[in-house]
């Protein structure tokens, strides 16, 4: 106590070399490469809104240079790229997708304004990296409906063909299609529906010490 | 000088609390960097067949899980055994929260393709949700493949044929317990264990 007395000083000393410490841990923290720029709630809204799809129609605009700015991304491996992709797509196999280099060059993309759409051989594939990149806060990114192998069939009428790439639909009438069966392989009678399960299982059985 | 080391202990509590404050990003505190994200997102494992998720409803595994993601009008017309309903637009309120992770149980995103049920997947995921998956091709291939199963060529491997025998049983299981038992999963419960003792009645037989 009484040295600090007589060396005032060294409080300040203290105090300096203190935050000296905080400021060199400060600039030296490791900074995440990337961010979330969108929360959970807002990529909720996004997908629900089916923000972000690129059509099929689109790309026959893009083909035949009628739409600037677009850069077609094949996120496939690089095999399946060389056996067939959409003229003018450049492969970048989805998991080297945030390496440095390329993301300098979607960075630049970006800032030009470039819409980038990626697509592997069906919307499901190309659905996932398509997401990461939206909310990450890559905006100007778009996902192919449809993918490649829309593409590879109906690459001589993209303009018409337009449903099949539509994906999200019941094809069926579940409901329906499950009481179909029912009705046919029961007994007919629409009265009381537990009766009817217990015929088929007996069915069953059959099928089963026949077996035996 | 012990106003000295008032100031110094004031000092750093401060810069304690603000180094406190720096990593704090939202409410969601188990989420997955972004680099993560995507290693995950390029594993196909994250894909359940039909078949896999119809023979664990038929041997009525506990820890399956089945999450329907679709609207709650289709899920009322028509949805797997046991399935919960978490339409995609609520998966972030409380209620769709809590159905996710829950300890031991495997999660299986359902829709009527699967887009929006591996959304659904893509959004848990970075919510550092474990045990989750997608089953592919949803409620349209499940239709396609277990309940009106295609028989296969005569030349056809006989693994396929042994897949086929499995998707028409499957097919009988379902179309009886699914649709006399909609009302409520009580009901389908009931009808479950009935077709139980059934079985077992065979066996003995035999």
């Amino acid at each position: 106590m009484h040295v600090h007395e007589r060396n005032p000083k060294r409080t300040l000393i203290t105090i300096l070399l203190f935050a000296l410490i905080i400021v060199f841990g400060w600039v030296t923290m490791k900074k995440p490469r990337f961010k979330y720029t969108l929360t959970p709630q807002q990529t909720v809204d996004m997908v629900i809104n089916h923000g972000g799809c690129f059509h099929p129609y689109e790309l026959e605009k893009v083909l035949n240079n009628k739409e600037g700015d677009v850069v077609l991304i094949d996120i496939r491996n690089n095999f399946d790229y060389a056996k067939g992709h959409i003229p003018g797509s450049l492969n970048i196999t989805a998991a080297n997708l945030l390496s440095e280099e390329n993301i300098k060059q979607l960075d630049e993309w970006k800032k030009n304004n470039v819409k980038v759409v990626f697509y592997h051989d069906n919307q499901l594939q190309a659905n996932g990296a398509w997401m990461l990149f939206r909310q990450i806060g890559y905006s100007n990114t778009f996902v192919l409906l449809g993918g490649y192998q829309y593409y590879a069939l109906h690459k001589n009428n993209l303009k018409q063909s337009e449903g099949s790439c539509l994906k999200g639909k019941a094809k069926y009438d579940f409901a329906a299609v499950a009481k179909k069966r029912n009705a046919a392989s029961g007994e007919g009678s629409s009265v009381k529906p537990a009766k009817k399960v217990k015929v088929r299982r007996k069915k069953k059985e059959k099928a089963a010490s026949g077996g035996c | 000088m012990n106003r000295n080391y008032l100031f110094l202990t004031i000092l750093m509590l401060v810069l304690a609390i603000g180094t406190f404050f720096i990593n704090k990003d939202d409410e969601f505190k188990n989420q997955i960097k972004p680099e993560a994200l995507l290693q995950a997102i390029t594993q196909p494992s994250r894909y359940v067949t039909t078949d896999q998720v119809a023979k664990r409803i038929i041997e009525k595994d506990p820890t399956l899980e089945l999450i329907d993601v679709r609207l709650p009008s289709e899920y009322n017309k028509f949805t797997l055994s046991d399935a919960i309903n978490v339409p995609l637009k609520d998966i972030l309120t409380d209620e769709g929260q809590n159905n996710l992770g829950i300890e031991d149980m495997n999660v299986v995103f359902f829709s009527n393709d699967d887009i929006m049920a591996d959304q659904a997947w893509v959004i848990s995921k970075r919510l550092g949700y474990k045990n989750i998956y997608v089953l592919k091709g949803g409620l349209n291939c499940w239709i396609e493949t277990i309940i009106n199963p295609v028989i296969p060529d005569e030349s056809a491997p006989g693994t396929e044929f042994d897949t086929y025998h499995f998707r028409k049983a499957a097919s009988l299981y379902f179309t009886g317990g699914d649709n006399t038992a909609q009302p409520s999963t009580a009901t389908k419960a009931k009808v479950k264990v009935r077709r139980k003792k059934k079985e077992k009645a065979a066996s003995g037989g035999c």
